[in-house]
């Protein structure tokens, strides 16, 4: 009986980390590629295609975007202003709609988490939301247009009033109201403080958002100057093929092109920051989700 | 003041006096909301056409086209006579006219229908009379805008062609006395529940309220205010008349939708989605529960947090690396196959592989984030169980058959109609970057998403037609989540959505 069991479990912990390895080597296996192909000569990309491993390690691909660095510093200035002027005010907004909705005292508070709950299940769609911007507010071209429609979502409302519930006890917020603190003092005072990990969390979900965006900059930009770092690599990566095609029918020289290897040092530099960070603010994005998830 | 005051009390008195048991008022109101449903029927025509000869001759209507129109219009065929009109911005108008119609009929037959059975909610007649206000009010707004029509459409045919029928007055001061003896109705029955109005709670919150504001606008803007772009399904979008004032042509792009795309567009965004949501959630329940059978610390941790990475970098790099993988020339995997002698796959231009790729692809993205939550689940299920179990002889197998699927299955199930609820909604980034702009896989891969895309930024003229695709979408999908919750809540009342 003993030994039976024994087999079992042994079979079932074979069983899980030969899947659980395999996992994650399919899961890095394509960043593996892209380093490595970054890494390695063009030519050599060009007559024995990519491989796992570099092959005749350079650093000549790096070089050339560093060279000329002045767009892709420019897609990176832009990036950074959207991902913090779109964190700080998204997340000051959510934190604002969600201790609202977690009042008891406030007596629509259901009506208001329905509207917002409301957009999630019906949209007009893709196309009287861009007319909006576009036409209505005039604002294609313009920083605002690309900021300011990923502010807020309704699950990100409904994950801080959860956070909100979570940390702040209804006994606490009474008695500062019995002592006379108005909801102005309850929020900064009582509630911000105790909110680090929710306000991280959420904060970290709309800077990912606004980091690998590249939507919004197709739908609303009229020069690269406003251009995102995602829609930057985008571009490249689309305008070599076009320009591939061209080269072939029309035989104009093609050394002018963004070399293979350069397209991947580029998606490598426009990843950098998420990778380098990821290992640090991964247990938020769980505990988002988890806290997400329970409560629904 | 006072004469006035005293005029109130006695018309108080008089709505608030016994009458079978209820109150006068609210037989009176009744009454109203009744004949304001009778007068909405079709028969009763708001809107009668005048001066016929001059009128058609104005609007270019030949005789032919003359015989499918009448003379006198209800708000709900309305729409037929404005699509002969040419006149763009008065379909619109109809649009909303329409749309308050049905919003009054809707709430007086609710009203209606709440004082027949005598139906009370937990602050007795509350409820009731806040029904009834709602009705006389769109009933007030549908009459007033009708009016307003009227003047709007015979200056835009620069004569008089259309009248307002006396119905129309009379509901509109019909449901204005209405109103108001709902609201005195309401006063009394509000003192005695202690409960008041959105201005005293404005007045008591304001705080709040200030708190709202943005959020508020920010809906607004990127929300609802764009649903009333809908409209533009129902036009014909050209650039002299612009997007408001457009021919009104009904029904026509969903015509032309349905005869061409409709079903390949519905068929492949729903097929996808079904396999995304199966084999999406089975890989991850399985994953979650090897890595919660884990007790090598180290390897508990990176194996979780390497299968996580992928939901963290941008769909541009996955289209680099689609590239890199599947592409022709240098590909990985015709490299490989070459270097073992065969000959190259040509998969850009071969739509049977791109099913199963974007299935890949997506679950390659997807699996660190479901499992997140499925291991959240099976972490807080009670080890008693388990130990009982193992007491009693169960093998690891049989652990997870009897202990931890049937305890994660609430969870399964809530993710499911959440899926569900959103069955329509495509994964847009994740096509488009994959496909792009690639014609020959457009017939496995096209997405209602990714069509009405490539209608936004290629084709202005089309965008009746994309604006009628989505709002297809939009309603289907809606219709959707509404008939799930609607079957949860009947069956299990704790899984439903709202």
């Amino acid at each position: 009986m003993k030994i039976k069991k024994n087999t079992s479990t042994m079979i079932f912990n074979i069983i899980t980390y030969v899947m659980l390895t395999f996992g994650a080597i399919v899961c890095v296996f394509p960043f593996i590629i892209i380093v490595s192909g970054s890494l390695t000569n063009n030519t050599t990309i060009l007559t024995q295609g990519y491989s796992v491993l570099p092959r005749d390690i350079t650093l000549s691909a790096y070089r050339t975007i560093f060279n000329a660095p002045k767009d892709i510093l420019q897609a990176y200035k832009m990036t950074f202003y959207y991902t913090i002027v779109g964190t700080a005010i998204g997340l000051m907004m959510i934190t604002l709609t969600g201790y609202v909705i977690s009042r008891r005292e406030f007596k629509y508070r259901n009506t208001v988490s329905f509207l917002i709950y409301f957009t999630s299940i019906f949209g007009g769609g893709m196309i009287p939301w861009y007319l909006m911007y576009a036409n209505v507010l005039n604002m294609k071209g313009s920083t605002f247009a690309i900021w300011f429609p990923a502010l807020m979502s309704p699950f990100l409302i409904i994950l801080m009033r959860t956070f909100i519930v979570g940390s702040v006890p209804e006994a606490i917020t009474e008695s500062a109201k019995i002592d006379g603190a108005g909801h102005l003092t309850i929020f900064f005072k009582i509630v911000m403080p105790v909110l680090k990990p929710g306000l991280a969390t959420v904060g970290l979900f709309l800077a990912l958002g606004y980091w690998n965006d590249w939507y919004r900059s197709s739908m609303f930009s009229t020069s690269s100057k406003t251009w995102e770092l995602q829609f930057y690599l985008y571009d490249l990566l689309n305008a070599t093929t076009a320009l591939k095609q061209m080269a072939q029918s029309t035989s104009i020289s093609t050394a002018e092109l963004p070399t293979q290897s350069v397209k991947l040092a580029m998606a490598v530099v426009a990843t950098g920051p998420v990778i380098l960070f990821y290992p640090f603010v991964q247990k938020f994005f769980v505990s988002g989700i988890t806290v997400g998830a329970v409560k629904g | 003041m006072k004469e006035k005051i005293k005029g109130l009390s006695r018309g108080n008195q008089f709505l608030n006096k016994e009458l079978a048991n209820r109150k006068t008022g609210v037989f009176l109101t009744a009454a109203v909301s009744v004949v304001a449903i009778i007068l909405s029927l079709p028969f009763f025509s708001w809107i009668s056409i005048v001066n016929i000869p001059a009128l058609f001759s104005k609007l270019s209507i030949t005789r032919e086209m003359a015989e499918n129109l009448f003379q006198g219009y209800s708000l709900f065929n309305l729409l037929s006579f404005v699509q002969e009109s040419k006149q763009g911005s008065l379909g619109l108008y109809a649009m909303i006219l329409l749309i308050l119609m049905a919003a009054a009929l809707y709430f007086n037959v609710a009203y209606a229908l709440k004082i027949a059975f005598n139906l009370k909610g937990n602050k007795g007649n509350l409820g009731l009379y806040a029904t009834g206000q709602t009705a006389m009010l769109f009933e007030m707004i549908a009459t007033a805008a009708t009016a307003g029509f009227v003047i709007f459409a015979n200056y835009k045919f620069g004569m008089t062609g259309m009248q307002a029928s006396p119905v129309v007055y009379i509901l509109f001061l019909l449901s204005l006395l209405s109103f108001a003896a709902i609201k005195l109705l309401e006063a009394e029955e509000r003192a005695l529940y202690k409960e008041h109005g959105l201005f005293r709670e404005i007045q008591k919150n304001w705080v709040l309220f200030l708190m709202l504001v943005p959020t508020f606008i920010y809906f607004m803007i990127n929300n609802y205010l764009p649903m009333l772009g809908v409209y533009y399904a129902f036009t014909s979008f050209n650039f002299r008349d612009g997007l408001w004032a457009s021919p009104f042509i009904g029904f026509k792009n969903f015509d032309f939708l349905v005869k061409a795309d409709l079903f390949r567009l519905t068929k492949n965004t729903i097929l996808y989605n079904v396999v995304f949501i199966g084999l999406g959630n089975a890989l991850q329940i399985v994953f979650a529960i090897f890595v919660s059978q884990v007790t090598v610390k180290w390897f508990k941790k990176a194996s979780q947090t390497l299968m996580f990475m992928p939901y963290f970098v941008s769909f541009v790099i996955l289209k680099v690396l689609v590239y890199n993988i599947f592409e022709y020339q240098y590909g990985l995997i015709n490299n490989i196959i070459t270097s073992a002698g065969g000959g190259k796959i040509d998969f850009y231009n071969t739509p049977s592989y791109w099913p199963v790729l974007i299935t890949l692809f997506y679950l390659w993205k997807n699996i660190g984030y479901g499992m997140v939550v499925y291991l959240a689940t099976i972490m807080g299920i009670d080890s008693e169980y388990y130990e009982a179990a193992k007491v009693d002889g169960a093998n690891i197998f049989q652990q997870i058959w009897y202990i931890t699927l049937p305890l994660v299955k609430p969870t399964f199930i809530i993710l499911l109609l959440y899926a569900l609820g959103s069955i329509m909604k495509g994964q847009f980034e994740l096509f488009y970057q994959m496909i792009g702009n690639n014609g020959t896989l457009y017939n496995v891969t096209d997405i209602f998403d990714t069509y009405v895309y490539r209608i936004t930024m290629t084709q202005p003229l089309s965008i009746g037609l994309g604006t009628a695709a989505g709002l297809y979408q939009s309603v289907f999908g809606f219709a959707i989540v509404i008939l799930t919750n609607f079957l949860v809540k009947r069956k299990n009342p704790e899984y439903a959505l709202f």
